[in-house]
């Protein structure tokens, strides 16, 4: 094969296709340009309802994060269009018109000084600030709770330890303190500073909240630290941000900010002790039903067999990431599946995101009340939950995981079984 | 006058169809028959552009135009890719019965020589001009040959590398022998910078004695095989023999007393005046309990401030088979650490702390040091 480098002149141009005359004219070129653009600023303002806006912080961190971009995307804004405005200008002021090559001119050290100084100034100028925004963000120093994090495919679970004093994120249980788990909404403290020490049980997850902070990876073998404030009761969406497989899309996570003596209330409640449910009802059944199907993975502290002994969950036997969500306060919770889907129907989830802060609190410790329950997607989810929630399930695609699953399988229930299951958890507050 | 263009495609269409027709009646696949019918009717349409634009600009009312158009100039060169292609060919039928890697390569190799082969008869007519058309192959080729015959001979050099430092006697001949080449390296640099007007063919001479040495070289350390490693005893091993006292064992005199991964860890276990504290990422001051996560791998960081050798130990009361079997390790430790000395141990309890009587406490083996561990 041979290679010749040939110099432009010698290139035979009539033998390279012409471009088609155009019959646009440069008024049409100008109005498809504005459409374009008129469309596009319509578009954007279509999201009213965003509860994952980036540009809406709600906290002092999101906040101090919004105080630093605001800026920035300005002097990017104007330097992009100034660049622009100058290359539109010098492509349509020296359109090829067949006039002669101008002579070329090569090395004027002024304009290359001024070319090098300019960005050299912005991008320092947007350096100091932004370097001291990222050490501000990492200072975990003087936390008024710590709650441990970690992902999993795909949910979260939240612990809350019990710290040296017997707080548990800041706050002294009314009854004796004990670690509280749960998962797919994590409750804290109105206006203090919370922690979160993160990691993973199987790949790596991005904990993403952005009203209340940026991102932040949660890798296996290693915990990271992040932190929250929110500024007045509300929940704030997030979304898994670290792509995870399958069910990436449906990793979700809700803050859930309370104010202080509704948040003491909220702790006091998750370390009540277990309640069967009265004998010769619907409930207890469900909750036999719940000792056969369920506890294999899912564990509810203070269950007993029929023998009275403690029912001690074992998913490390039957998940891959060795956990499976701790249902003790269930309807506690607004969500489930990994905070896809509600707990609440529409009406009675409206009533709670969209609640005053001053009443949000006394809304949000109702719980899942029986005629506020979303019965049609949960008993889809146990009906047949792979369907509902893409995992890998399918038992007999399970030979790289030793036979377990990454999520919960499709367990086979009877509509009876379902129905008990479900007036057996209605009552786990 | 159909064109070569307009036959390659009209074949491949006529190809797409009876595949399409062949898979749809055998497999009976849905999705797959889409797809290939899909392609036959694109293949088809552009044959049916090509035949009616006779694989060029050139009208077919122009006589003129036809001396010069591509689609009348000398059919493409002699070409070694087909040959390319037939030692693919061979070498995929090896691996067909042989071995995976051979097929991987073999296809590798009818694909890139297919390419090459399709790009150079398309480059070659692609104008009256062989300049023009020189230059028209490359721009199209360039881009992928370059950045990919740079990784293959980055491959190479690398590999041969590696193969010569594995491939001798003792870790002390590695190092000394990569410095070694270092120091050539950088010496023959210099000199090759300090002395001007060194000919282009002396530096590829050189480059390619050494490029030859080093791959001939790998290809010898290859054949002989790798020196011996050593397998040392590792905690892991102690736990598995129920050897976490304070007593010295053959592992404790080979483990490390450097620690690699410093940070982020769940927690820092200091051991000082007969007493266990922790400190905790995100918290301030110390802990006199830990909270781990329940089925997920824990490193903490064990510190020994004490003035004599410690061993960190936690029992892991590990669920049990139906024959009362543990499931997972009864314990894990870290080796007997030096005073001053730090190790990391990885733990992992597969059980909450109210479902086990005796609860999780991190111990040092022969002091009544202890630590509770909550398990939620």
């Amino acid at each position: 094969m041979s290679r010749q480098v040939i110099q432009p002149e010698k290139v035979r141009t009539d033998l390279i296709p012409t471009e088609p005359p155009t019959h646009r004219s440069g008024g049409s070129r100008l109005r498809t340009a504005a459409f374009g653009l008129g469309a596009t600023a319509v578009l954007a303002s279509c999201a009213t309802d965003a509860p994952q806006d980036t540009w809406a912080p709600e906290g002092k961190y999101a906040q101090d994060i919004h105080n630093l971009q605001w800026p920035i995307f300005l002097i990017a804004g104007i330097v992009g269009v100034i660049v622009f405005g100058v290359v539109l200008f010098v492509v349509i002021k020296f359109k090829d018109r067949g006039q002669p090559i101008p002579e070329q001119g090569h090395g004027n050290a002024l304009i290359e000084y001024v070319f090098i100084a300019i960005p050299a100034l912005l991008l320092a100028g947007i350096a100091v600030p932004t370097v001291a925004e990222v050490i501000s963000l990492n200072d975990t120093d003087d936390a008024a709770c710590v709650v441990n994090v970690t992902g999993q495919q795909w949910w979260w679970e939240y612990d809350y330890p019990i710290d040296a004093e017997g707080n548990i994120c800041g706050v002294k249980p009314t009854g004796e303190a004990a670690p509280i788990i749960t998962s797919g909404q994590m409750v804290i403290p109105v206006d203090a500073k919370v922690v979160i020490r993160g990691t993973s049980r199987d790949v790596i997850h991005s904990f993403w909240v952005p009203k209340l902070n940026g991102k932040r990876d949660m890798v296996p073998g290693r915990v990271h630290t992040w932190n929250f404030q929110a500024k007045q009761p509300g929940i704030y969406a997030g979304q898994c941000a670290e792509f995870c497989g399958l069910s990436h899309a449906n990793m979700r996570m809700e803050i859930v900010a309370l104010d202080k003596a509704d948040f003491q209330s909220w702790i006091d409640n998750q370390l009540e002790p277990y309640q069967s449910p009265e004998q010769g009802t619907l409930a207890a059944t469900g909750e036999q039903t719940f000792v056969s199907q369920c506890s294999r993975c899912h564990q509810i502290d203070g269950l007993t067999n029929a023998d009275g002994e403690l029912v001690v969950a074992s998913p490390e036997q039957f998940v891959w990431s060795g956990a499976a969500p701790n249902l003790t306060n269930l309807m506690t919770r607004n969500t489930f599946a990994g905070a896809t889907w509600d707990l609440l129907t529409e009406d009675c989830r409206a009533d709670v995101w969209e609640a005053s802060p001053e009443e949000f609190g006394a809304k949000y410790l109702e719980g899942v009340t029986k005629s506020c329950l979303n019965e049609i997607d949960l008993k889809e989810w146990l009906r047949n939950s792979p369907a509902k929630k893409p995992m890998y399930t399918d038992p007999e695609s399970l030979d790289d995981t030793d036979g377990k699953t990454r999520g919960m399988p499709y367990l086979a229930l009877s509509e009876d079984q379902i129905n008990e299951l479900v007036a057996y958890l209605i009552e786990r507050k | 006058m159909i064109t070569t263009g307009s036959k390659l495609l009209i074949g491949s269409a006529a190809a797409a169809w009876i595949l399409a027709a062949v898979y749809g009646i055998a497999q009976g696949g849905t999705l797959g028959s889409i797809g290939l019918i899909s392609a036959a009717i694109a293949l088809s349409l552009l044959a049916g552009i090509n035949v009616l634009a006779r694989d060029s600009n050139v009208s077919a009312t122009e006589p003129a135009g036809f001396a010069a158009s591509a689609a009348a100039q000398a059919t493409a060169r002699p070409s070694l890719w087909p040959l390319l292609v037939g030692i693919g060919a061979t070498t995929m039928t090896i691996g067909l019965v042989t071995n995976r890697t051979f097929f991987t390569l073999g296809l590798i190799a009818i694909v890139a020589g297919a390419l090459e082969w399709l790009i150079q008869g398309w480059s070659e007519r692609a104008s009256g001009d062989e300049a023009y058309n020189a230059r028209a192959r490359d721009q199209m080729v360039d881009p992928l040959e370059l950045p990919v015959a740079g990784a293959i001979a980055a491959g190479v050099v690398v590999y041969a590398f590696s193969r010569v430092m594995l491939g001798l006697p003792t870790k002390t001949a590695t190092v000394t022998a990569f410095s070694l080449v270092g120091a050539l390296a950088l010496g023959l640099g210099t000199l090759v910078a300090l002395k001007r007007g060194v000919s282009k063919a002396t530096l590829t001479g050189t480059f390619s004695i050494v490029l030859v040495a080093l791959v001939a070289g790998g290809a010898v350390a290859g054949l002989n095989g790798e020196r011996e490693i050593e397998q040392h005893h590792t905690t892991g091993d102690l736990a598995a023999k129920n050897e976490c006292s304070a007593e010295e064992t053959e592992a404790d005199e080979n483990a490390s007393q450097s620690v690699a991964s410093k940070s982020s860890v769940t927690a820092e276990i200091t051991y000082q005046n007969d007493d266990l504290i922790a400190k905790v990422p995100g918290y301030n001051g110390d802990f006199d309990q830990l909270t781990l996560p329940r089925s997920n791998p824990s490193n903490v960081l064990f510190r020994n401030e004490s003035d004599e050798h410690a061993r960190l130990v936690i029992e892991l009361h590990p669920a049990t088979d139906d024959n009362g079997q543990p499931l997972g390790p009864e314990r894990v430790c870290t080796a007997l650490v030096e005073s001053g000395g730090t190790q990391l141990l990885t733990v992992v309890i597969d059980r909450p702390s109210f479902a086990v009587e005796e609860g999780f406490a991190f111990t040092v083996a022969g002091s009544d040091a202890q630590l509770q561990v909550v398990v939620p």
